[in-house]
């Protein structure tokens, strides 16, 4: 395989937008364009993630639609669905597609919409990431399948409620910080712990919320990236599965597809768990952060939500997790998380995140879960 | 192509009059909740149906409060994940339990529910 790098990324300002998702798309793949400094007859695939157009936006064949809006309509496009992790699962295919000679220089992104339906609504469309024979005759919701990974993880390893909302307060903290975060405002323990059921134990401010947004990378290959400002290289992207059932997992406290997809990773890059300095990983809910550094290898199981609570996973802590306020504060466009947390991770590496900037960070992770913990994606980036 | 042991419907089916019913690896005894083409312990493709005991207790549950639009006037209502004595599980809605007596090893056997005119699992006292 080639080595390949991104060398340009862009992504929208998220929350609320009367757009739809391609519109979207295609402003943050211009800027992402803008920023590699390639004219866009360079891009030779667009790799895309979209998940609820059908639903939403009564759309199918999104991606060569996201492509004609962008003004690229004669290259070949896929839009891949794995849920939540729909553009992590783009950027890896993408990333195979350059390192093995294919293609010189490649389009990844992803975008959604969702604001425009009621809450009940999305809620259900989301809902149909679950089995519909098996679950969603039930009612179960997502915030209900991290609540059964929550009461599981608690009464396995002791996590309590105050420490998963050490999360929620952590990650809006450093939402503050990112302009384009959905939510710039400081929470307080109380806030979490106070705030409405939602499934318990987990509460509104346990869940991240539902967001419009883009998001969009150029990857290109090492020749290509010699020439380019900033490359930023890709050290590995490897993917997982699990059970699709929740009934199926032996350990609910668990993610088998995190610690499978991290073993991968790190093994492509030579590279162990105490050499990542940053890491943007998938906050859908509280414990969902609290198991996946735990699965990342970043903490010993079972300490992940000690880890949150004495201030290991802030800004200036041990190890940086979510430096842009996550999918909790900065927002979660499903079809768009993954390319996003991957273009944070690119900033950080080219030391341009501001006043979210970790020191001397030369080695990011990002980590993208799908679904009901069945899909996950694990890439680590390196600079220079 | 070799016919399933039991389909997806045939099992909702004999739910629906109080069965359930698993299926057994005839290669080397795995169970499984059906369907399931090939074994995940051997590989091997052959399965024979059993009937299980719908016995079991709860490994962790969650009582829904935000519900989708199809299900927005059962709130709330609980969803269990339920170890079998058999050693496979399920999910499904718990009834017939009080709420704030729901916990982690909770004893429950299973009872056919109807939820929106579709059978779905459920889980009640035993």
């Amino acid at each position: 395989m080639r080595r390949v790098a991104v060398i340009g990324i862009g992504v929208t300002k998220f929350g609320k937008h009367d757009r739809t998702s391609a519109e979207l798309f295609a402003a943050a793949a211009a800027d992402a364009l803008a920023d590699a400094e390639l004219p866009a007859s360079r891009i030779q695939a667009l790799y895309y993630g979209n998940v609820v157009g059908g639903e939403t936006e009564k759309q199918l064949h999104t991606s060569p639609q996201a492509a004609s809006l962008l003004g690229l309509p004669a290259v070949p496009t896929t839009r891949f669905e794995t849920a939540c992790a729909s553009s992590h699962a783009a950027f890896r295919h993408a990333v195979m597609e350059v390192g093995s000679g294919v293609s010189d220089v490649v389009m990844v992104g992803g975008a959604e919409r969702v604001l425009n339906v009621p809450t009940a609504d999305s809620t259900e469309y989301f809902a149909y990431a679950s089995d519909a024979s098996w679950e969603q005759t039930l009612g179960l919701t997502f915030p209900g399948v991290f609540a059964l990974v929550a009461r599981a993880h608690m009464h396995k390893h002791g996590t309590t409620e105050e420490q998963m909302a050490a999360v929620a307060v952590k990650n809006h903290k450093h939402g503050v910080l990112n302009p384009k975060a959905q939510f710039q405002k400081e929470i307080t323990l109380e806030t979490v712990l106070k705030s409405p059921l939602v499934a318990d134990p987990l509460k509104l401010y346990d869940c991240c919320p539902f967001t419009d947004g883009g998001a969009a990378l150029v990857l290109a290959s090492e020749d290509v990236a010699r020439r380019a400002r900033r490359p930023i290289w890709v050290l590995a992207s490897a993917a997982a599965s699990d059970w699709m059932l929740i009934s199926d997992k032996r350990d609910l406290s668990r993610v088998p597809a995190t610690e499978r997809a991290a073993a991968a990773a790190y093994r492509q890059a030579g590279k162990r768990p105490e050499d990542v300095d940053v890491v943007e990983l998938h906050d859908c809910f509280t414990i969902a952060e609290i198991v996946a550094t735990e699965g990342l290898g970043l903490f010993e199981p079972g300490t992940g939500g000690l880890a949150a609570e004495r201030g290991w996973t802030s800004l200036g802590g041990k190890v940086p997790v979510n430096p842009s306020g996550g999918l909790k504060a900065k927002g979660h466009p499903i079809g768009a998380t993954g390319a996003a947390q991957i273009c944070e991770i690119v900033t950080q590496l080219r030391g341009e995140a501001g006043p979210r900037q970790v020191e001397a960070a030369r080695t990011g992770l990002t980590h993208t879960l799908g679904g009901n913990t069945a899909t996950v994606l694990v890439s680590l980036f390196g600079r220079d | 192509m070799t016919e399933p042991a039991i389909t997806v419907e045939e099992f909702f089916k004999r739910a629906a009059r109080g069965e359930l019913t698993g299926i057994r690896c005839t290669h080397c005894g795995a169970l499984a909740i059906p369907p399931r083409a090939l074994c995940p312990e051997c590989g091997e493709r052959g399965w024979t149906p059993v009937t299980l005991s719908g016995d079991g207790a709860i490994a962790s549950f969650t009582v829904i409060r935000v519900a989708p639009r199809g299900h927005a006037g059962d709130v709330p209502y609980a969803i269990a994940a339920v170890r079998l004595t058999e050693g496979v599980s399920l999910l499904g809605r718990v009834v017939d339990i009080p709420l704030d007596r729901l916990a982690v090893g909770t004893k429950v056997r299973f009872r056919p529910l109807v939820v929106h005119d579709r059978t779905a699992i459920g889980f009640g006292p035993v």
